[in-house]
């Protein structure tokens, strides 16, 4: 069953990959473009001969950035989620703060972050939590923010009510929500490290991606792209299938329970 | 039903592809009639004061065309506009050209602007003079990983025979905090643009600079060039040599210490977020390198050794697989 899904994903973004790649063959051979412009399959074959045993480390310096960034703004998206939850002065503000946030363009922030952070690890890791930490925080708002009436107004009633309990309600009514939106983070957050790389950092994919682009190197940018989408559809496949049995176990609990 | 889903599927996948392609293919055909594209290699400022006045001061109209010149960026390069046929002229630096005529491109180098490249190295005053390539040993030096410098600073360490330990390659970005805190000793810079306003900076706070210039220790790595496809020069040899007349004059005019005032107004125009003071040094700086040895040369002559070494250069970096024979696709005058 895993492996399944795994070899789905795998194959889903092999034909989104060969149906762009092939896009732009097409678009080489009716234009007569040089491989300077768009590089032909067998340019790309050799380049990723070449560069295969440095992206390979690359792309997986971007995972652990990626996992870990991501960690942080469940983490961080939760606790402020939580926080917010409440109709108050200080839940709204937490919202309307993380709107306006949400607002400024990443690209703009990085070399600031660059500047006070340097060009290591931490610049990556805050800016891949800044671009996921934000859409995570909305969604849990959201959950957290609507309350689940009929379950909620029973405990109320009987003053058994905590906001821990509150919590746990509404998480798990909308556990399948969130289980998405997490694993769908995984694509923010690796998106996230790789800008904090292209900008501001002297490791990981996003670094080759930029010092290829300097050389003009599509050939390096398409292998670098195939290696990012391959992770990905693992990664996001691996978050998919844990959503899965959190949400089977948590149904099998409630089901003995009852 | 099965089967009609899938169909559908498939278009939805192809749909937007189609479309891009389309988008592209008709984009490319686009431009106003005689209207002529120049891509430069990087933003409007100082350093293209000889393209800006060229337009500016009518040359080009003199010459009947009609220029509209563009700003570049590493996304958009000259090289690749000339062959989706969005532009017809262009910059490129002489590596952008090598790497493209390694990969099959056709296209022809119709004058070098700078007879000294501007990518330079500065350094403070107070650190000793680097009179000798052995004198980088044991500093820490910044280059742009993957950029021309890094190119430049490596084939100059193998001339000293200084082994990469034995100095500290730092990767440099936009942001100069590291050589003003002095974690890096020499920086990379382009000797008329940031060059100048480093120097500037230092000054103002009491620190006199000096510059590391590869050619003074044999490394000749050609600078930005004008360009045009193999197709332009062989179907329209009189709109080539019409622009190339206009561009030269402009780039004469531009270097002319009379116009100091017209040129700068025209780049002022289009820069507007240097500082007036800034610019001035500039452009004599950009005079510097354009017309040196000017004497001997024109302005916008290529330099043949120069551009063979710089070949030379990135076959032994690997940077090309095959010598492209770049005096080929030279266009001397």
């Amino acid at each position: 069953m895993l492996v399944r899904r795994f070899v789905r994903r795998i194959a889903q973004f092999l034909i989104v990959y060969g149906i762009g790649l092939a896009g732009l063959l097409g678009l080489k051979y009716v234009l007569a473009l040089s491989d300077y412009v768009v590089p032909d399959i067998s340019l790309i074959l050799e380049t990723a001969k070449e560069v295969i045993a440095d992206y390979i480390p690359a792309v997986f310096s971007t995972l652990s950035v990626t996992i870990l960034g991501q960690v942080i703004s469940i983490i961080l998206a939760f606790s402020v989620g939580i926080a917010g939850r409440k109709s108050s002065w200080l839940g709204s503000f937490i919202r309307v703060t993380a709107y306006n946030i949400q607002a400024y363009p990443i690209v703009a922030l990085a070399p600031i972050i660059f500047i006070l952070l340097g060009d290591g690890f931490i610049s990556r890791l805050l800016i891949a939590s800044m671009i996921c930490y934000f859409p995570l925080l909305l969604s849990v708002l959201g959950v957290m923010a609507a309350p689940v009436r009929d379950i909620e107004h029973f405990y109320r009633a009987t003053g058994r009510m905590t906001w821990q309990l509150e919590v746990k309600i509404r998480a798990f009514e909308n556990l399948s929500k969130l289980t998405t939106v997490i694993s769908g983070s995984a694509t923010l957050a690796m998106a996230g490290t790789i800008v904090a790389e292209f900008v501001a950092a002297n490791a990981g994919i996003g670094y080759s991606i930029r010092t290829a682009l300097y050389q003009s190197d599509l050939a390096k940018i398409f292998v670098a792209l195939f290696l990012i989408g391959i992770i990905i559809s693992v990664y996001q496949g691996l978050l998919e299938t844990v959503g899965t049995w959190i949400i089977q176990k948590t149904s099998t609990e409630a089901s003995s329970h009852e | 039903m099965n089967k009609k889903y899938a169909l559908f599927t498939y278009i939805l996948l192809f749909l937007p592809y189609s479309f891009l392609c389309l988008l592209i293919v008709t984009h490319s055909a686009q431009a106003k009639e005689h209207e002529i594209r120049y891509r430069l290699k990087w933003l409007f400022n100082t350093s293209v004061a000889g393209d800006i006045y060229a337009n500016k001061a009518g040359y080009f109209a003199a010459q009947g065309l009609q220029v509209n010149i563009k700003e570049g960026s590493p996304e958009k390069n000259a090289i690749n506009e000339l062959e989706l046929g969005r532009a017809e002229f262009g910059v490129a630096s002489a590596d952008q050209v090598i790497r493209a005529l390694d990969k099959g491109a056709r296209l022809v180098v119709l004058a070098q602007i700078f007879q000294v490249n501007p990518m330079q190295w500065i350094y403070r005053d107070d650190q000793p003079e680097i009179k000798t390539l052995n004198d980088l040993q044991g500093k820490t030096i910044g280059i742009t990983f993957g950029g021309n410098d890094e190119t430049i600073m490596r084939t100059l360490l193998t001339k000293a025979g200084i082994k990469e330990k034995e100095v500290k390659l730092s990767g440099v970005r936009f942001d100069f905090m590291p050589f003003f805190r002095r974690q890096v000793e020499v920086w990379p810079v382009y000797r008329n643009s940031q060059g100048v306003i480093l120097q500037d900076k230092l000054t103002k706070e009491g620190e006199a600079v000096r510059f590391f210039n590869p050619a003074e220790f044999g490394v000749n790595f050609v600078a930005n060039s004008i360009i045009t496809s193999e197709e332009m020069l062989k179907e329209q040899p009189q709109v080539v040599e019409k622009f190339l007349t206009a561009l030269l004059q402009g780039w004469e005019a531009a270097m002319n210490q009379e116009n100091e005032t017209k040129v700068l107004a025209a780049v002022k125009a289009l820069d507007k977020n240097t500082d007036a003071r800034i610019m001035q040094k500039q452009l004599a700086s950009t005079r510097g390198l354009v017309l040196a040895e000017a004497e001997a040369k024109k302005i916008g002559a290529i330099d043949m050794p120069a551009w063979q070494q710089t070949e030379a250069i990135m076959l032994q970096a690997g940077q090309i697989k095959r010598a492209v024979q770049v005096e080929k696709y030279l266009q001397v005058r």
